[in-house]
């Protein structure tokens, strides 16, 4: 899809997008709202760290639904991602100090087990045919009741013990350029690699044959079965594909932005996985649009930093709301995206 | 769900059950503790003593409730999952109504009962008009209900929490809660003596079972509203407006919520506090519905199996170590079989246990 295309399909998108910037510049100038404050290197780089766990959920949930399958599991996935990511660096480290290798051995551990954890839920709905709504909040119940549950078995509380960050890798020359050098090249390599991962997600889909196999499997099972395509293994890699990724998103949160796993509440994914799947369809299930869409909720979650800086006193807990509320926002402006024909359906072949 | 027949939802509904509560003890055991304690205790914790029974109903009542709120959304084939934050909200307007209106009205029974009748009414308005706000969202700008409806919860507990602990704490109070409501405003403790549940309150689950019911099966509104969840085609031809169906369905659900909301506040709290602490009866719900494969009426047994479930769960929590998350988790299983019934069609059919087919 080019350019022109994607903007003369998008029509309401972009005007939508046009009006709310309209919108928050009136506001900053009726309000005298120091913009240039807001608007800093700091801002990119928090606002892409923030979006970092949002937009790989959203870049997996969109090929598992354009292979067929809704996976709206995201959210619970994501939380067993946190929770397998501190407890496998927790165990690597042993009684020592927690190393960056046990960090990277964590990150390994939490995409194993979401892929194994999503497995099962893809043979559940593929195989077994249940319902994709109902079990994907199936998952969202069981990673918030056993989440904590290990958490207490491993470190006799619903949370973990502070755990350190992955450190940020600078990449020689390229850290030279300048905004782009410090937001990309100067960053967490999980930032870097969400980046190419969006790209390649784009390459993949629009590019490729096996992209038009995941294509067809959500549009029209019956022609890609009829070309002598397997329709159900196109959906289980999709669907295995998208819960690794919520694995990882919910690894970074714990270990590559975060400290730790936090269990109390609705632990601290906190309806990330949710946003992830407005941002694919805010996206329109562009990878590339998604990951746009992640970095403006990223952008709204750390408005709440923002106005600190700057000094803008509204109560934390409100701020904390924005990224719902823009969710709410951006869900009634994109209103109908086209689903995927035959997203929630089985297919059985004719045997 | 919908093709299977009463006998047939009856035994997925057990199997179900049976296999995430055996599934929850394989994990007990793996995690170190003692698996038939942990089902023994489960047991005595729901239904061992006069005070426990009382709990497993006191959350039945709650679930039942919620469980009703559920039911009536997913018939109509709307997903209502903010059932939760409608919960909030209802019980947030109680709590403000018998706050605000106390010191105007006598004190002692009359003014206790008018209170409660008066913060009752305050959460089914709150809860119906939360609720129709992602019924809007739905029918008229086309929003993913189940999305709206989880934002809508967390956005009605971050700010019933902000309201509370700005401008209801009282002063000096380290914890973000209201004032107590006056003692009179409180069910009579019949039959169990319980601070936290009345049988009253049961009384009110069970009406609003009998209430929805009716409305569901023997009025032109339900028959509107299950046929439109069923067969839509058939319901505009019969001159239903889907759109206003998709409203008032909202509507209807969240007034239902609004009003387990209220049982909370008055029955089981007193006051009222920082919504993101309270259980998460609205989320155990949709277990519950989907259990009683959204009958009103079939709410009751599944809310009073998930009530007895969450009091041996909390047992649990106190008496061994084993953490109560644990129950939460097997609720969330119990959630996952119900929604894979083709995978007990199959399993009877190699066992050779019934299942002639589909």
């Amino acid at each position: 899809m080019s350019v022109v295309d994607y903007a003369a399909r998008n029509r309401l998108r972009i005007g939508g997008t046009a009006v709310a910037l309209v919108a928050l510049a009136a506001l900053a100038t009726v309000f005298d709202l120091p913009v240039a404050d807001l608007l800093t290197v700091g801002t990119a780089e928090r606002a892409l760290r923030a979006a970092t766990p949002i937009a790989l959920a959203a870049i997996g949930g969109l090929y598992a639904e354009k292979s067929g399958v809704f996976n709206i599991g995201l959210e619970g996935f994501m939380i067993f991602g946190a929770l397998s990511a501190a407890a496998g660096t927790w165990l690597a480290a042993g009684s020592g100090s927690v190393g960056q290798t046990d960090l990277w051995i964590g990150i390994v551990v939490a995409i194993a087990v979401s892929t194994l954890l999503t497995l099962l839920f893809a043979v559940l709905t593929i195989r077994y045919e249940a319902d994709q709504i109902v079990a994907g909040l199936a998952v969202w119940f069981i990673g918030l009741g056993f989440g904590p549950f290990t958490a207490t078995v491993l470190w006799g509380g619903v949370s973990s013990p502070t755990l350190p960050n992955i450190d940020n890798v600078t990449v020689p020359l390229l850290a030279e350029i300048p905004v782009l050098g410090r937001v990309l090249f100067d960053a967490s390599p999980l930032v870097l690699f969400t980046v190419l991962l969006a790209v390649a997600a784009w390459v993949v889909l629009y590019r490729t044959k096996y992209g038009y196999w995941v294509q067809a499997a959500g549009e029209n099972p019956e022609a890609l079965d009829t070309a002598g395509v397997n329709v159900n293994r196109v959906r289980y890699a999709a669907v295995v594909f998208s819960g690794a990724l919520a694995g990882l998103g919910g690894a970074v949160l714990a270990i590559g932005i975060g400290s730790g796993f936090t269990g109390t509440g609705v632990t601290m994914v906190d309806g990330r996985g949710w946003i992830a799947i407005v941002a694919y369809l805010f996206g329109n299930y562009n990878p590339l649009g998604a990951f746009g869409a992640s970095l403006l909720f990223g952008a709204t979650d750390m408005l709440q930093v923002q106005f600190q800086t700057v000094g803008i006193s509204l109560p934390g807990s409100i701020v904390g709301l924005f990224p719902y509320v823009a969710v709410l926002v951006v869900l009634n402006l994109v209103g109908y995206t086209r689903v995927p024909a035959a997203v929630g359906e089985s297919y059985d072949t004719e045997e | 769900m919908l093709r299977a027949s009463v006998v047939e939802r009856f035994a997925i509904a057990v199997a179900a059950t049976l296999l995430a509560l055996l599934l929850g003890s394989v994990v007990v055991a793996a995690s170190g503790y003692d698996a038939v304690e942990f089902v023994s205790s489960l047991l005595y914790g729901a239904f061992g003593s006069t005070s426990n029974v009382a709990f497993t109903l006191r959350q039945s009542t709650m679930l039942v409730l919620a469980g009703v709120a559920v039911a009536v959304a997913f018939r109509a084939g709307v997903f209502n999952i903010g059932v939760q934050g409608q919960f909030v909200v209802g019980g947030f307007a109680t709590a403000v109504t018998i706050l605000f209106l106390a010191p105007m009205l006598p004190e002692g029974t009359v003014g206790g009962v008018l209170l409660m009748v008066l913060g009752t009414l305050a959460a089914i308005l709150a809860g119906g008009a939360y609720a129709a706000l992602p019924g809007l969202m739905k029918a008229y700008a086309d929003a993913n209900e189940v999305i709206t409806t989880i934002m809508l919860n967390f956005i009605a507990s971050g700010v019933v929490f902000f309201i509370v602990d700005r401008y209801l704490r009282p002063a000096g109070a380290s914890a973000p809660n209201t004032e107590n409501f006056p003692e009179y405003v409180a069910f009579p403790s019949l039959v169990f003596d319980s601070a936290s549940f009345s049988v009253v309150g049961l009384g009110v689950a069970l009406a609003t079972v009998l209430v929805v019911y009716v409305v569901m099966a023997r009025t032109r509104f339900g028959y509107d509203l299950v046929t439109s969840g069923h067969q839509e085609p058939a319901a505009a031809y019969s001159g239903v407006d889907p759109k206003r169906n998709v409203v008032a369905t909202m509507t209807f659900s969240g007034m239902v919520a609004g009003l387990a909301g209220a049982m909370f506040t008055i029955m089981i709290l007193g006051y009222y506090s920082d919504p993101s602490t309270f259980p998460r009866f609205g989320f155990d719900a949709i277990a519950v519905s989907l259990l009683a494969a959204n009958n009103p009426l079939g709410v009751v047994p599944a809310g009073i199996l998930f009530g007895g479930l969450d009091a041996g769960g909390q047992y649990i929590g106190f008496t061994l170590d084993v953490p109560p998350e644990l129950v939460d988790g097997v609720v969330g299983l119990v959630v996952l079989f119900v929604a894979t019934p083709e995978l007990f069609r199959m399993a009877a059919r190699r066992t050779g246990l019934g299942g002639d087919g589909r």
